[in-house]
Formats: C-alpha cells, structure tokens, sequence
C-alpha cells in the first residue's frame, strides 16, 4: 500500500505539490482559529451557582438556598459531583461534570432544574450561574484611579465611591460588549446607596417604626404610567412621575401626622449618601481602589479578546472625567507573547540550525533546503490537526516538538535518494532520463521508508500511555502527546508524498553531492573506531551495561517533578489572616503588605483582592486576600540577570517581616488554577460525612489524632470550619410575651438595624442606587449599644434588645462545605519518606480499628494518591504492553526476533545519555523529561533499523557478515550522524535559552541532546559488534 | 535474556518519569502551621520598625477610673413639685385676666381679678410662685366655680421620667447621677436620680424613675424626648487596661504583654468595664506594658497558622 502511495506521488508529484499546497492554505486558516494561551487549560468542566443571600448566617444559607439547590441539581445526566460552601450571605454549589460534557448543555440542564427550585428558595433569593468561563479566564485586570486634583462635577474629589460609579455605569457596560467577554467583574470601592439613618429616640418620640419609614419611602417613590386620553383627536399620553431623584426630594417624604403636623423623613432620620456593607475590597500600591476584572468565553482566543478589552478600555479612557484613568494592571497578552516569542525563537533558531546541518553534510542546496521545508510543512498541518481536535497552542503542547524527529524521516530519505541519484549518474556518466529518475528516487525511497515509519510508530506507541492519563494530569500533558503523535504523522505523510515527489521534481540535472570535508574526516575517523569496536566487542558491551546499570542507579535517586513549574514571570501572594479578620482590619493588613514591598525596584504594581467580588467566582472570606505582584521587565531591573526564586524568596522576606499574615506564594493562573480545581491537594484527605458540625469536627479531630501516629505522616491538618465570631440574638419567648412582641418584630428591627433594609431605588438614566434603612453607625457600632437598641411595642414605648432576647459572642462556623448532598469534613496529610499506597492501606486499617463513627455517619478517602494510583495502574498495564508493541513492530519489520531485539536494546542506552544530561545540569525528572526520554527512544530506534537493515541488505547480497557490517556502518554513518545532528542542534536553542516559558522545554532538550549524543555512540560502536556476536554464533 | 533487562530498564524509566510523587504547595502550609506548635509560652518578637509599620501602640497598665453606665431614654416632664395650680378663693366673675399663657410671673403677682358672687368684692388672684403661665382658663366674664384658672410651672428645675426595665431595677438607686442629651439640639446637662418608683407599671413592665435636672436657661421642654445615661458606678479601679487591648485568645480575654522577648498573649480575668476602660482582676501586674491599639495583628501573627483557604 504504501508503495502504491510512492508510486503515486512520484508519478503525479503536481498533484501532490498541489494538495501540499492546498494543506498550507487550510494551515493557514486554522491557524487564525487556533486558540493561542501561554499554558493548558486544566479546569474540570464546571458550573458555578452562586446565590447571595444578604444577612443570612452560614447555617442558614446552607438550610435554606445550598441543600435546595443541591437537591435540584441531583442526578443530572454526565455529573460527576457536587461541593458547596454555605458562607455568609453566600451559597456556592459546584456542579463538576464529566471530562468531555458540552458546557452549554451542561448549563442548560442545570438552568432547567433550577427553575424549579427557585420555588423553595426564600424571596430575593436568586441562584445564578457564574460566568462561562474556565481558569484561564480571568484575562485583564484594570484599576480604576483618580488624580489628586481631580473633582466630581459637584467638586468633592474622587472617592472609591464614585470611582466605582464610574466603573459599574461607565466602563463595565462598555466592556461587556467587546466580543469574547462573557464577564466584567468588580471587586473594591462602594457601591454607591443612599442611606436613610433613623434616629431611634426620634422613631420613639413619634412613635413610628422602621417599617414605617420603609413604607413611606416605598409609596412615595415610584413612576406610573396611567394610559392616555384622546381630545380633538389627538392622543395624550398619561404619566404621573413621582421617583425621588435626590437626597432632598428623600427627606420630604412624608411618614405620618402626629397631631395635624406632617413628619417627614428629615425629621426622623439623616439622609446622606452612604457606603454598602461589602464583601470585599481591593488594594493597589498600598491603596484603595477599584478593580476590574474581564473574564473571556470558554474557548476564545486569549490574545484576540485581551487586545480588544485593552483596545477598548483606551478608547473608554478617552470619555472618562479629567483625571480619571484606567490602567491595565495585569494583560494575559503579555505573557501570552512572552511565552510565544519563546516558541517561535526556539523554533527558528533550531529550524536555522537544521538547515545548516543538512546543507553541511548533504553539500546540496535545494535537497538542503526541501528537507527543511518539512518542518514549517508539518507545522501547519498540526495546526489544523490541532484546531480540528480543539487542542490549544501553548507552552506544553508546542514545547514537546522536536524537530529533529519530525525532519528525521526526510532527512534519511533524501540523503538517500541523492546518494542514489549521484551513483546512477556517476555509474551512467550522464543525466539521468526523467523515467531513469523517477525509478531510481522511488527505490530509493522505498530502501529506507521502514526505519522513518517504524521510528514514527514507535515515538507513537510511547506516547500511548500519556494519552491515557485522566483528571489533571490529563488536560496537561494529553495535549502535549497529542500534538507530538499529529505532528508525526504529519512529518510521515510529507516524507512519503511530498518527499519523494519534490526531490523528483527539484533534483534533476547534474545532482551534486559533494562528499565534504566533515563527513570524508568523519568516515576516516570512523574506519579504524569501528575496527576497534569490532575487535573488543565482548568488553565494549560489558562497559555498555555496566553503563546502563549505573544510569539507572542515578535516575533511581533523581529529584522528581510531577508537574513541571510554568514561570509566568509575576506573583501571586495569597495572604492568609486568622478567621474572623474583619475586612477592614484585613484591608489595612493589606496595606501594610503592600507598603512594605514599595522600594523592591523589580516590582511594577502591587494589587490585591480581598474577600469577595461582586461575582463570587472565588469566595473568599474577608481575612484572606490575593495578591498580584507585577513584576516590569527584565531590562528596567537593576540586576536583569537576577533568578525569578531568588526574587521571590527577597520578597518573602519582607512580607514575613509584616506580622499576622500567612502566605502562599504562587503566581497568577497558577493560584486560579488551584481556587478552580480545588478538592482536596494533599496526598491523603479523609472525607467525613455526616449531619452535625460537632460531632464532624470531634470525629475529624479522633482521624487526627490516628493519622498523626502513623509512620510517614506529615503537616496533617483538619479543615478549618468553626472560629467566625457569631453573635446570637436568641429571642427570649417569655419576655416577648409580657411585652406582646413577635419573635419577627425583634428580627426585623434588628436585621434593618445592622443589615439595613432595601427600601427602593434612586435613578439617575441607566444608573440606580439602592435606597438603604439603616441605624447610623455609631449605634450599630459596640455590642453593648446593641443590646440596647429599643424594639417599639405595640402599645407605644419601647422595650431595649436586651430585654427580650440573649446575646451570646460565640465562635460560630465559619463555613459549611458539603460534598454530594452532605456536610463534609476534610482531615488531610502529606506523606514523606514512605510509599503512598502502604501508608495509605495502614491509615484505612488502623481508622477503621480505632475510629468509631456514629450511625449515619460515613469515611471516604480522596486526595492526590487516588490520581497517582489510577495513573500508576493505568501506565504498569500500557508500559509493558506498549514495549510488547513496539517489540512486535520491530518483529514485523524484520522478521527476525534477533534482530528486533538487537534495534531494541539501542534504548536503554539512549537513554542513559539523557539521565546522565539531566543530572549533570541539575534538573529533575519530571513528564517534559519523560517525553523527551519517548523521542529518545524513537531516535534510538530509528538508528539501529537504518543501520541493521543496510547489514541486513548486505548480507542478503551475499557479503560476508564482517564485510556487511562494515560497509553497511561506513555507508550509514552519514544518515545517523545526520540524524544525530539535526536533533540535537534543533533543541539546541531550546536547551539553552532562558526567557519566558523555556523553563518547561528546558528538560526535554536537555535529555534529547544528552540522549542522542550516547544513542549515536551506541550506534555506531555498540551496535556493530552486538550484530556480529548475535550472528556469529547462529 | 537482554530483552527482558531492556524491558526492565526501560518500565523503570518510563514509570519514574511519570509517577514520581507531586510536589505540592503543603510545605509552605507545613512550616506556617510552626506559629502554634508551642501553646505553653508563644511570644512574638517584633521589631520596633515592624511594631510601627504595623501601628501597634504601647501602653502601661496602671489605674483608672471606670465610669459604669447605663443607657435609658427619657421624656422630659415639668417638676410636678414645683407645678401650681391657681383656682378662685370666693366664686365669682373674673373681672380681669391680666396674664397670658407662656407670661413669666413673679411670687405674688396679679394673675386676675374676681368680683365674689357673696360680698360682691373684687379681689386678685396672685401666683404663688415664680414661673411661667401654662395654661389659662379664666376670661372677663366667666364664672370661677371650681375650676383651674391658671397654672403656673417653675421649669428653672425639670423632670426626666425613665423607664426602668427589670433587668435594671437593681441597679439603679437615688442620688445617682445622671447624663442627659437632647437629641436634637445635642444639649446635655447633668442631673441626679430623685426618685425610683417601688411599684411598676404592668403595661409596659417598667419601673418609672425620675431625674431631677437644673433648667434654668430653658433648654429642657417638658414632652421632648431625651437619652439619658446613668452613672450606675464609678470607681477608681486599680488596675485597667484600654479595652481595644482585649482580644479573644483561646475562648477567653486575653492582652498582649510586652517582654523582653516579645509581645506574649496573657489571660485576664475582667471586672468592671466602661465604654473605654477595663478592669484586670488577674493576670496582669502594674506596670507592665501591653498592646492597645491594633493588637488584633498580635492576635492575628500568633493564629496564623490556623487560617486556610478551604473551598
């Protein structure tokens, strides 16, 4: 079959230019669809709903909104699982579906059930699904800022409040629109309100209530539109207009008549513009301020969309007021090129350097520069393999290319094909009849298309068990696999059509194939090695495994790394604050932080998010904030050499100076990724289920107490769910009764009192504040003038909050987290110096022995070890049954289980150059080494079946077996050194280079460039005198 | 033979390229958890410099005088000791009134004249005390019978009427002394406890107790509503720290002393308090310096091992 593809791309080679040429036009389009972001998206297919519930406590939320909505979404076809957080005034449930399940679908599904639960919700209770986004969403943050001397148009200076304004009327509709956007999100500054204060003494001394004074505002503000009438046939429209527009036109509304005298608001209360109870705030700088947030579409173009929001927001910051501007603070665009420019410098460069390797040795420019063509060839046709299997462009499955092996099969092709070419003309001492050729590139071709497709097919076997990894590991590395195994096949379908097909066309006349200088010294040097090699071969081979054993003790005691560290040149700092930190004691501890980074002249803005923004994407409670450390480019440091961790770790210093935080620092996508993915990060978590937070907690703490006793165990923590200061106003029911009171005439005052109650809108155009009644602030200040605030009674007078009811300052939960249905408590630990899967086994037993849970009340057990367990079942079933493939491949393709087994034992020492490579720089073992260790051993197979097969060809010719070898390896040395070169120069650039993103290619280069140096040597000394001991003896 | 050592080598490889075990962020969480491990005696050294980035006030504990008070609101009533009531002497008709109502009468003073229905003689009606008119009954021509011509009020002197709620009975005694505050105009004076009724009300389950207080420039107009607070104690304390100095360590009050090694939480036990002020019964030595202002950051270092982001 493949012949008859030879056949028919030397034959019809227009054709063939033709559909490559079609191929680089389809490249091209898709390669303007091609999602481009700096690393791979490894969010689970989730749907956030978030319901605010202003006031409610977390029990409450999680009784009246969580378990409703919980119970709703239940049994949704594709589920996965469930969690949820109850928190103040907030119920979050996450809804995470199976890997590969349509997100709208997925939405929709969830939206249908909701609906039906929004009946047993509490009024103003309104669950809504979190934007579409994934955890490369969050792609552009922006500040809003205000110059000293600017003024609002009634000449006070700008104060959060109104920059807010300025951001939830102005910029943010404005922002929504660009395309890609799903959302804009706020967090900082005040929502603007008008604040109606009563004064209870005066409440009292009128005898109103503020339920009162929240009826009057609600009937006295409101616009009607009352039909119309018709005169003289003519048609008046009727409407009667009567929404108050300002804080005046508030304090006129009338509440009573106390005696024929109208009392209005003015009388009663203070009206004033006034600040929201917020749930978060955000700092830059050491300042308040405000910030934005865009969030792009699931799917999108990161750097398309980010260059439109930073378009828009210049052109927005055209209209804004003097001196008011919006400033970008973080551009995901940045990084994005940043990594980019990485790739493609690493690309050009190697591809630079391929190109000079094949002109040196193949002394021949258009066959030089055909066999480089293949590279940007391939390259396109990934690209729309890649678009077509939705894989994005990014630092993981772009870092994995190697050119080396995608140019390999080309490269042994050509040289062939030339070589043939220049011995047909040498051997007719003329030019060759185009039928001449064409006969002679096609058996040329046809020589060495086994190695190229065995090579091919081996890297893709390796690459099978990759493919099969699930959960995090999956969405990182499956990319990467999948982009190599398309390119591949990409490089294979080239180098058997296109190839041949070119060097038919392009090589005619006088080839020219100039043994040059490198390649005649090289064979001279090589005679008498390979005679050596053919003479010691018995303690050669035993040095060879001797050599192979030792790498394998270094490899066996090399750091390792599951995941490689993606720099994104920023940082991110999660500070952490003892719960119950209140927001404004966490925002000034904030400031502290950020004032004591200000002199470190690498940072270009400080900015933080503390607590909750407006879309609860990420709940935080308001002791904890993230911050975001800008770092500006590397030119404008005073030390641009400076290592990103030793700059981390001066700014860790200074922030562990400041007391009374805690941190983790991380960098930007990095911490979204770990906020969105969550669960439980540590090796081993212990689930418990059950219904009371008491007894889930003494449990927790029993598991604890056992984890910590077993051998190996380390940092074992119990989640932290109790420590919110609550105070509970608990209604006393038989003072109430003396007094004629309801339990809701207490709640009610003392909700409006703290919470404050909405009491209709303000509306100026599209813009409107909330109209809020609520106690002034120096009443709701201290628990002791809240235990006095009066409660009116029906007959007149009134009756202080600490009459009728109990106050009791308790710590309360915090929060309460349930997974599938059920409250759940976390009891995690990290395992050090032990294998997982015992330690593991022991925890299980001696918890069952020693733990005794009440009834109703169930273990699970999760955490990191389940993912390294199914991976590690997975990779020992597919690793020996893909080296059986392999092995039957090479069986296949020689016939001979010898020689198969000869190709195969190239391997082990090829890989030996890598570990011996990663070792001497340093660098751990991690999946982008293991890949190059795959294409290593493609490599190492490609070799060995070029050179086996020339033997082997020799051999059938009827040479002696001394003499097929030797010519076989003097006539092969050119291809392999070919090979060699071409790969290892190709990765060359990428070993070596330092900038954004080179640090995840560094690895695989490294182990590629040490790999090929020892597989060249096993080839070409090892491999000869294994051949001969494996027949000598037949 | 070396098929199956390659085919080992080669698993080897594959299986610790990809299985090593993941290094996770739980260090950094690991060595914050430190902040606790000792419970006996954590101290928390600060530098000077860190103690004034971080706004952490020094002070020393010593005496103070706690003012206990409590708060109550009160209806301003004219003093009813010092209320007239001004009828007719004889029966008659009012010949004259020559007092209006809100007139300021001296002691003795003509308030109107009556002609006696018996002796036909006219005879003046005088205040019996210095006040003001408010309320007046009597025109030319009227008969006097019974009724209340004038009233005169002395409001150099006014009443607050509090309502006393049981779970404050016992506290509240006569001679106490007493703030009052419009809430209007913002006026305050101060005035004592004259009178606390020993029977309440069962309408409203209050006890009605009454303030005397000095009127004497007019401020105080009977109706008006006014919060009031009673000074229940006050007493020099001998040993009190500021209350923005407690802070909640381990379920109970705690303040954070100052050592030779750093800031150290210390449990007290608290006695009286006011709105600034808080006795130490024990735990706390005279002279010792404490944190006041922003010691919840000391509270915050020493717990920050505690705090965690769980979703």
């Amino acid at each position: 079959m493949i012949e008859a593809l030879l056949r028919f791309a030397i034959a019809r080679r227009w054709v063939v230019l033709f559909l490559v040429a079609l191929a680089v036009g389809v490249g091209l389009w898709s390669y303007q669809r091609l999602p481009i972001d700096a690393v791979p998206d490894i969010t689970n297919v989730q749907v956030q709903i978030n319901t605010e519930a202003q006031g409610y406590s977390p029990l409450e939320v999680e009784q009246r909104i969580t378990y409703p909505v919980e119970v709703a979404i239940a049994g949704l076809p594709h589920l996965e699982y469930t969690r949820s957080l109850s928190r103040y005034g907030l119920s979050q449930v996450t809804v995470v579906f199976e890997d590969g399940t349509d997100i709208y679908f997925a939405r929709n599904l969830i939206n249908e059930r909701l609906q039906q639960a929004k009946g047993q919700l509490p009024a103003g209770a309104e669950p809504e699904m979190g934007p579409i986004a994934t955890g490369l969403g969050e792609i552009f943050l922006y500040t809003v800022h205000a110059d000293n001397n600017a003024r609002q148009p009634d000449g006070r200076p700008y104060d959060a409040t109104a920059l807010r304004t300025l951001q939830d009327w102005v910029i943010r509709p404005q922002l929504r629109q660009v395309p890609g956007v799903t959302e804009v999100n706020t967090i900082g500054g005040y929502e603007r309100e008008f604040h109606v204060t009563p004064d209870p003494a005066r409440l009292l001394a009128f005898g109103l209530s503020f339920d009162d004074v929240v009826g009057a505002l609600a009937r006295n503000n409101a616009s009607v539109g009352a039909g119309y009438v018709e005169r003289n046939g003519e048609q008046y429209l009727i409407r009667s207009p009567g929404q108050v527009t300002d804080i005046p036109s508030i304090g006129e509304i009338i509440v009573a008549h106390r005696g024929g005298v109208p009392v209005t608001i003015r009388d009663v209360a203070e009206v004033a513009y006034g600040k929201q109870l917020r749930t978060g705030a955000a700092t830059r700088d050491g300042e308040e301020a405000v910030l934005g947030t865009a969030v792009m579409l699931i799917g999108e173009n990161s750097r398309t969309v980010s260059r439109a929001i930073a378009a828009k927001l210049a052109e927005i910051g055209q209209t804004l007021p003097a001196g008011i501007t919006a400033d970008a603070v973080y551009d995901r665009t940045t990084l994005v090129e940043k990594t980019i420019a990485t790739v493609q410098k690493n690309l050009l460069e190697g591809a630079v350097l391929v190109i000079a390797v094949l002109l040196v040795m193949l002394g021949n420019v258009r066959a030089a520069l055909l066999t480089a063509a293949v590279i940007p060839l391939s390259m396109l046709m990934l690209v729309t393999g890649m678009v077509e299997t939705q894989v994005s462009a990014n630092l993981m499955s772009l870092g994995a290319l190697d050119f080396g092996l995608i140019v390999d099969g080309a490269v042994i092709i050509v040289e062939n094909c030339l070589r043939r070419l220049a011995e047909e003309q040498h051997r007719t001492g003329r030019l060759l009849a185009t039928e001449e050729r064409l006969h002679t590139v096609f058996a040329a071709t046809r020589e060495v298309f086994t190695p190229s497709l065995v090579s091919v097919l081996v890297v893709i076997l390796v690459n099978l068990p990759i493919l099969a990894l699930t959960g995090v590991e999956g969405r990182m590395f499956r990319p990467m696999a999948l982009t190599v195994i398309m390119a591949l096949i990409a490089a294979l379908i080239l180098s058997l059509t296109f190839v041949p097909a070119a060097v038919a066309l392009l090589l005619r006349g006088r080839v020219e194939e100039k043994e040059n200088a490198i390649v005649r010294g090289a064979r001279r040097a090589y005679a008498p090695v390979l005679d050596m090699a053919l003479r010691f071969r018995a303690p050669i081979l035993a040095g060879a495994v001797a050599f192979v054993v030792l790498c394998a003790w270094i490899g066996s005691r090399m750091g390792t790394e599951f995941i490689p560290h993606l720099d994104e040149g920023d940082l991110a700092v999660q500070a952490l604050r003892v719960p119950g930190t209140s927001l404004t004691q966490s925002l000034e501890m904030q400031f502290q932080l950020e004032r004591a980074l200000r002199d470190v002249p690498e940072i270009a803005t400080f900015f933080s998010r503390v607590g909750t923004a407006e879309v609860a994407t990420d709940p935080m409670p308001p002791n904890i904030s993230d911050g975001y450390i800008m770092m500006k480019d590397r030119s404008a440091w005073p030390d641009p050499g400076k290592s990103q961790e030793a700059l981390a770790r001066e700014i860790e210093t200074k922030l562990e100076a400041v007391p009374g935080n805690a941190f983790e620092i991380s960098q930007p996508i990095q911490l979204r990724f770990n906020e969105l993915i969550s669960g439980v990060r540590s090796d081993l978590g212990v689930k418990i289920y059950g219904d009371d937070l008491g007894q889930l907690l003494a449990s927790g703490n029993e598991v604890a107490r056992v984890l910590a006793g077993i051998e190996g165990a380390e940092g074992v923590k119990v989640e932290q769910v109790a420590g919110l200061p609550v105070l509970s106003v608990v209604p006393n029911r038989a003072s109430l009764y003396r007094y004629g009171l309801n339990v809701a005439d207490v709640q009610d005052v003392l909700a409006a009192a703290t919470g404050g109650e909405q009491a209709g809108q303000v509306f100026e155009g599209d813009r409107r504040f909330n109209i809020v009644v609520r106690l002034p602030e120096q009443l709701r200040g201290d628990i002791a003038t809240l235990s006095r605030l009066p409660i009116p009674l029906p007959q007149g007078g009134y009756v202080p909050l600490s009459e009728v009811a109990t106050l009791d300052l308790a710590p309360g939960p915090n929060q309460v987290s349930r997974e599938n249905g059920k409250r759940r408590l976390v009891v995690t630990t990290n395992v050090r110096g032990r294998d997982l899967g015992g330690f593991v086994a022991e925890a299980r037993e001696r918890i069952a022995q020693q733990v005794t849970l009440p009834s109703g009340y169930w273990l699970d057990y999760g955490g990191t070890f389940e993912q390294l367990q199914s991976a590690s079942q997975r990779l020992t079933l597919l690793v020996p049954v893909t080296l059986a493939m392999i092995f039957a491949l090479l069986l296949m393709t020689f016939g001979s289980a010898k020689d198969a087994a000869l190709v195969f034992s190239g391997v082990p020492l090829a890989l030996t150059g890598g570990v011996i490579a990663l070792a001497l720089r340093g660098i751990p073992l991690s999946i982008t080494a293991g890949i190059g260790f795959i294409t290593l051993s493609g490599v190492a197979v490609l070799t060995g079946v070029v050179m086996v097969s020339a033997f082997r060809d020799r051999l059938a010719n009827g040479a002696s077996l001394e003499d097929a070898i030797r010519e076989g390896a003097m006539l092969r040395l050119r291809p392999i050194l070919m090979v060699a070169l071409v790969a290892a120069l190709g990765f060359l650039p990428m070993a070596l280079n330092t900038s954004t993103g080179a640090e995840v290619q560094r690895p695989l280069a490294t182990v590629v460039i040490g790999g090929i140096v020892s597989s060249t040597l096993l080839t070409l000394l090892v491999l000869p005198g294994l051949y001969r001991m494996a027949w000598r003896r037949a | 033979m070396s098929t199956r050592l390659l085919l080992l080598t080669l698993t080897a490889f594959a299986l610790s390229a990809c299985e090593g075990p993941a290094p996770t962020a739980q260090s950094d969480a690991a060595h914050a958890e430190a902040g606790h491990d000792d419970d006996s005696n954590p101290h928390i050294a600060l530098s000077p410099e860190q103690r004034e980035a971080a706004g952490i006030a020094v002070a020393d504990a010593g005496p103070a005088v706690i003012r206990e008070t409590l708060p109550l609101y009160g209806v301003v009533a004219p003093n009813a000791e010092r209320m007239r009531d001004v009828g007719a002497r004889f029966p008659g008709v009012i010949r004259s009134a020559t007092k209006q109502i809100g007139d300021p009468v001296r002691a003795g003073e003509t308030l109107a004249t009556v002609e006696s229905n018996e002796s036909l003689q006219t005879y003046a009606v005088v205040a019996p005390l210095a006040g003001v008119v408010t309320a007046r009954h009597a025109n030319p021509g009227e008969q006097t019978g019974d009724k209340v011509l004038f009233t005169i009020a002395d409001l150099s002197t006014v009443w607050v009427e509090l309502a006393l709620f049981p779970r404050d009975v016992s506290k509240v005694r006569v001679g106490q002394q007493v703030r009052v505050r419009s809430t209007d105009t913002g006026h305050a004076g101060d005035g004592r406890i004259v009178y606390v009724a020993p029977f309440g009300s069962s309408n409203n389950q209050t006890l009605s107790a009454r303030v005397l207080l000095d009127n004497a420039e007019r401020r105080w107009t009977p109706g008006l509503y006014v919060s009031t607070a009673v000074t229940l104690r006050e007493a020099q304390a001998p040993l009190a720290v500021r209350n923005d100095a407690l802070q909640t360590v381990a379920g109970g009050p705690s303040v954070f002393v100052l050592g030779d090694e750093g800031f150290e939480p210390r449990a007290v036990r608290i006695g009286r308090a006011d709105a600034e002020w808080s006795e130490v019964l024990e735990g706390l030595h005279p002279g010792e310096r404490y944190a006041t202002t922003n010691s919840f950051i000391l509270k915050a270092e020493l717990g920050k091992g505690e705090a965690g982001h769980d979703h």
